[in-house]
């Protein structure tokens, strides 16, 4: 029973370690990176009301976040507001208007170059020429 | 073995084999005992105490525990809501209460803090199926492939907290918990 035992806690030992180091080399090898440098975007944003308003900027920001600050920070009108979550930042407001999922089903849905985002505003990278969207949108 | 005695072993053979208004209690009590530790922990992301938990419950409770996850998770949708997360829960709980029985003979805390840390670093994985059902239905298997690994990068850093956490968690309670198991049961 004691071999058995010393035998499973050897193997659980040894797949944990291996799984440890493969989601580590996982992580390194495909986590969202950018390269510094001044990059000029836009960020577009489009309230309920459907009217969008353009932000161009000039920015070293390596991630998407900081752009947005740099925004708010300028005196260009750019404002957002959000929450600190596991996964990032959660952006509530933009340009004072509240998106609340839970009274309406309504959020900010972050678009990159046209297409739906895959990471949130913090792991967001800044490239060159691209362009960022906030559009408020509702579940349907 | 007199008459009594035999008595005694009847009746225990058989509240083995169905719930008994004793173990419809302690069920109550352990979904109690779950929901407080995850609200107390509710601070910390990713550290949570309900996979150690439900990995002494399987152990001490066998088979009974198939009551224990459901109605802990309809518990969940009831208190939080019924988000993705939730439907995450359905298959991702159940798992690892399997396992635990599967090993249910095992007795080595190295061996439940190893089984509970992969479990916690394994989660992120195991939750981004759903973004993989989400995204194939959208644009197909290219697409639910893309939008479950790029769910899963993100967050594998938490998942690394999640198996710190179920592995310190199982290494300092085990031994005191399944203590007090054996002193009620």
């Amino acid at each position: 029973m004691e071999k058995k035992n010393n035998k499973k806690i050897v193997i659980g030992a040894v797949v944990l370690a291996a799984l440890l180091v493969v989601f580590a080399a996982v992580y390194f090898m495909n986590k969202p990176t950018a390269g510094a440098g001044a990059k000029d975007i836009t960020l577009e944003v489009t309230g309920s009301d459907g009217v969008t308003s353009d932000y161009s900027l000039s920015t070293d920001a390596e991630y998407l976040r900081e752009a947005m600050d740099e925004l708010s920070e300028n005196g260009s009108g750019f404002s957002y507001e959000g929450s600190d979550g596991e996964y990032g930042v959660m952006v509530e407001v933009v340009n004072g208007e509240r998106a609340s999922y839970a009274e309406d089903g309504a959020y900010w849905a972050l678009y990159v170059n046209g297409e739906y985002g895959q990471y949130g505003c913090d792991s967001q990278p800044v490239a060159d020429g691209d362009t960022y969207s906030w559009k408020y949108e509702q579940a349907q | 073995m007199n008459k009594l005695s035999s008595t005694n072993t009847d009746t225990l053979s058989k509240s083995k084999n169905r719930f008994s208004t004793l173990d419809v209690a302690r069920i109550g009590l352990m979904i109690a005992v779950i929901e407080v530790s995850k609200f107390a922990l509710s601070a910390f992301p990713n550290v949570e105490l309900t996979s150690f938990w439900l990995i002494m419950f399987t152990l001490f409770f066998g088979w009974k525990v198939v009551i224990l996850v459901p109605a802990f998770i309809l518990v969940e949708g009831a208190v939080y809501g019924v988000h993705l997360w939730w439907i995450m829960y359905l298959y991702v709980w159940p798992l690892l209460v399997f396992l635990t029985w599967l090993f249910r003979r095992t007795e080595s805390v190295w061996f439940w803090a190893f089984l509970s840390g992969i479990f916690g670093l394994c989660f992120g994985g195991l939750c981004s199926l759903t973004y993989f059902v989400i995204g194939a239905s959208a644009g197909g298997v290219s697409a639910g492939i893309k939008s479950a690994f790029t769910w899963w990068i993100a967050g594998i850093p938490w998942d690394f907290v999640h198996c710190a956490g179920n592995f310190l968690f199982m290494m300092v309670l085990y031994r005191p918990i399944k203590y007090a198991f054996k002193r009620i049961s």
